[in-house]
């Protein structure tokens, strides 16, 4: 169990940050309590929502080096698993969830082998091209609600439900995904010191040297994008209980799977914090660009420019994001 | 006892045979020269042993089993290590960590793989930089941690690629000492690709020859470099005359 030990051990991180984290954490658990308005509420969900899609896209993304743009694809499948078991045999949340990540890793099996034969730019690529034929899949499948997808009717539980996660106030969507956002934070540091943490890293720092230290790459490789698929799948479960309408162009489309990976990207890939960081700029960002824009007919698609010029101001300056400016200054302070 | 076995090993790269039928023995507890010029075929040979290229014809046996059909990660948890001529490093392990990706081969828990590598480290005299990233050591040091990450898999036989190449001659003698050390101390065969002749010369006590592709000699290293094909091929006349000069003794 020295995977369970290595998920509550922040030791190796400066003092500096555990304080801070430390803060995030307390606010966390206080803002429910303070007067806050509903779209305040719904973004804050968002935020820890996105962090836990970014965490999972972190593993083999980040740790990985290996550009995943097809994420939304698990947050899907994890959606209408939960959805379709909810409406159509009344299945509570705590059965449908696991259900739905078993289905995603499985997906992500059958996907991952084929995909991981390739490399760079052309995986890229083809995880777009795999993700979009799931949705496309979706969109005409009558057994989950073709284009029209699914709706979740809440009068017909008696909220608050916790079985079904089907509630009437925000605040118990909220504590609920803290929590998840807790248990993802933990896995992704015990994943972070794990063997397969360290040959992640090594694959990304050069995959020849990797194998001659004994590192079956394809299979490292696609362990964690199980890893990577079942924490998102997990999330968009709750997605499907929190939005209680769902589609596929919601939950699958290639927008939300470049958000994901924008997010860790910005934050720092790699790194515990970075898809924090990143959610914690973007999400905000998001929900008042659609606020101030979502008004001004014509003006749809806008914040995908800011997106744009996000990835490319990540690219000139630091590929590692935001956190990778922290770490850079501390090296250089310490030299 | 015979360790690596190669028996008439071919590698082709379209119409370019890079190894042509080469056949060597590689014995428990040897230090193994392998000379030739630029192109010669001999990196092309440590990725045929290690299982980075598979090989057209011919067998690999190490430690009595058949490598031939293996991957590279396979080999390399049967106890054969290497290290990579050409490795740039991004940055994103420090030292330490370089080593324990190594280790992990032998191990799945991080805080034995973490006292592995630390014994490595020490025994490589290493440990003082163990926080250190990659791109901020010289080269010299870059090589040693190389063949730190190499040793840190406990291998049986390691194959080392051009360590040498690029340093100055202070450099090259510590990596010398390093080299020893690695063989004698810790008794690990190896087989090392090298352009400094005055290394290979001291280090080892038998040396391979290729020019295109083909094994051209084999002996103790005072006879090859007196044999006429490898002046031909590779030393040059002048170095013929200036070793036989300095080494009047060795060799008939």
């Amino acid at each position: 169990m020295e995977d369970l030990k290595n998920a509550f051990d922040f030791s190796d991180f400066p003092r500096i940050d555990l304080i801070v984290a430390g803060a995030v954490l307390i606010f966390l658990f206080g803002f429910p309590l303070f007067p806050h308005s509903s779209f305040a509420m719904s973004t804050m969900i968002q935020f820890l929502m996105f962090s836990l899609y970014a965490m999972g896209w972190n593993t083999i993304g980040g740790f990985g080096g290996q550009v995943d743009l097809g994420q939304a694809q698990y947050l899907g499948i994890g959606a209408y698993t939960t959805a379709i078991m909810l409406v159509r045999w009344d299945t509570p949340f705590w059965i449908s969830m696991p259900v739905g990540i078993l289905m995603s890793v499985i997906w992500s099996f059958i996907i991952g082998y084929p995909l991981f034969r390739l490399k760079g730019h052309y995986f890229a690529i083809a995880s777009i091209a795999a993700s979009l034929v799931l949705k496309d899949i979706f969109e005409v499948w009558e057994f989950v609600g073709a284009a029209r997808g699914i709706e979740i009717l809440s009068m017909k539980y008696s909220p608050p439900d916790f079985m079904r996660l089907i509630f009437k106030e925000d605040i118990y969507y909220y504590f609920v995904i803290l929590l998840f956002f807790i248990i993802g934070l933990l896995i992704l540091n015990a994943f972070r010191k794990s063997r397969l943490g360290f040959q992640l890293r090594s694959i990304r720092d050069n995959e020849d040297v990797a194998r001659s230290l004994g590192i079956n790459v394809q299979w490292a490789k696609m362990k964690t994008y199980a890893i990577a698929t079942a924490m998102i799948s997990a999330t968009g479960a709750f997605h499907a209980c929190y939005i209680k309408n769902i589609e596929p162009e919601d939950t699958m489309s290639l927008d939300l799977s470049i958000l994901i990976a924008l997010m860790a990207m910005l934050g720092g890939s790699g790194s515990l914090w970075g898809p924090i960081i990143g959610a914690a700029v973007l999400v905000p960002l998001k929900s008042y660009l659609k606020a101030l824009l979502g008004a001004a007919s014509g003006m749809v698609g806008i914040d995908l420019i800011f997106y744009g010029g996000i990835i490319m101001l990540i690219s000139a300056i630091e590929p590692k994001g935001i956190w990778g400016i922290v770490e850079k200054r501390r090296r250089r302070r310490r030299n | 006892m015979v360790l690596l076995e190669a028996d008439k090993i071919t590698k082709r790269f379209g119409g370019l045979v890079a190894n042509d039928s080469i056949s060597f023995e590689v014995k428990n507890g040897e230090l193994l020269g392998l000379i030739g010029p630029n192109g010669a075929g001999k990196t092309t040979l440590f990725n045929c042993i290690s299982g980075a290229h598979q090989i057209d014809s011919g067998r690999i046996l190490f430690d009595g089993k058949d490598i031939t059909k293996l991957n590279s990660y396979e080999v390399a948890r049967l106890g054969l290590a290497r290290t990579f001529q050409i490795y740039v490093a991004s940055g994103d392990l420090n030292v330490l960590e370089n080593i324990m990706v190594g280790c992990f081969m032998r191990t799945s828990s991080t805080a034995k793989a973490k006292s592995m590598a630390e014994a490595v480290l020490k025994e490589l005299e290493l440990t003082d930089i163990a926080k250190s990233m990659m791109n901020e050591l010289p080269v010299a040091v870059q090589k040693r941690v190389t063949m730190a990450t190499a040793l840190g898999t406990s291998p049986k036989l390691l194959l080392l690629d051009e360590v040498a190449a690029g340093l100055n001659p202070s450099e090259i003698e510590n990596i010398m000492t390093v080299i020893r050390y690695i063989h004698e101390k810790m008794g690990i065969t190896v087989v090392l690709i090298e352009h400094v002749m005055e290394m290979v010369m001291k280090l080892s006590q038998r040396v391979i020859v290729l020019d295109y592709g083909k094994k051209i000699a084999e002996g103790d290293p005072s006879s090859v470099v007196r044999h006429p094909d490898v002046i031909r091929a590779y030393l040059g006349e002048r170095y013929a005359r200036e070793y036989a000069a300095t080494r009047p003794d060795s060799g008939a």
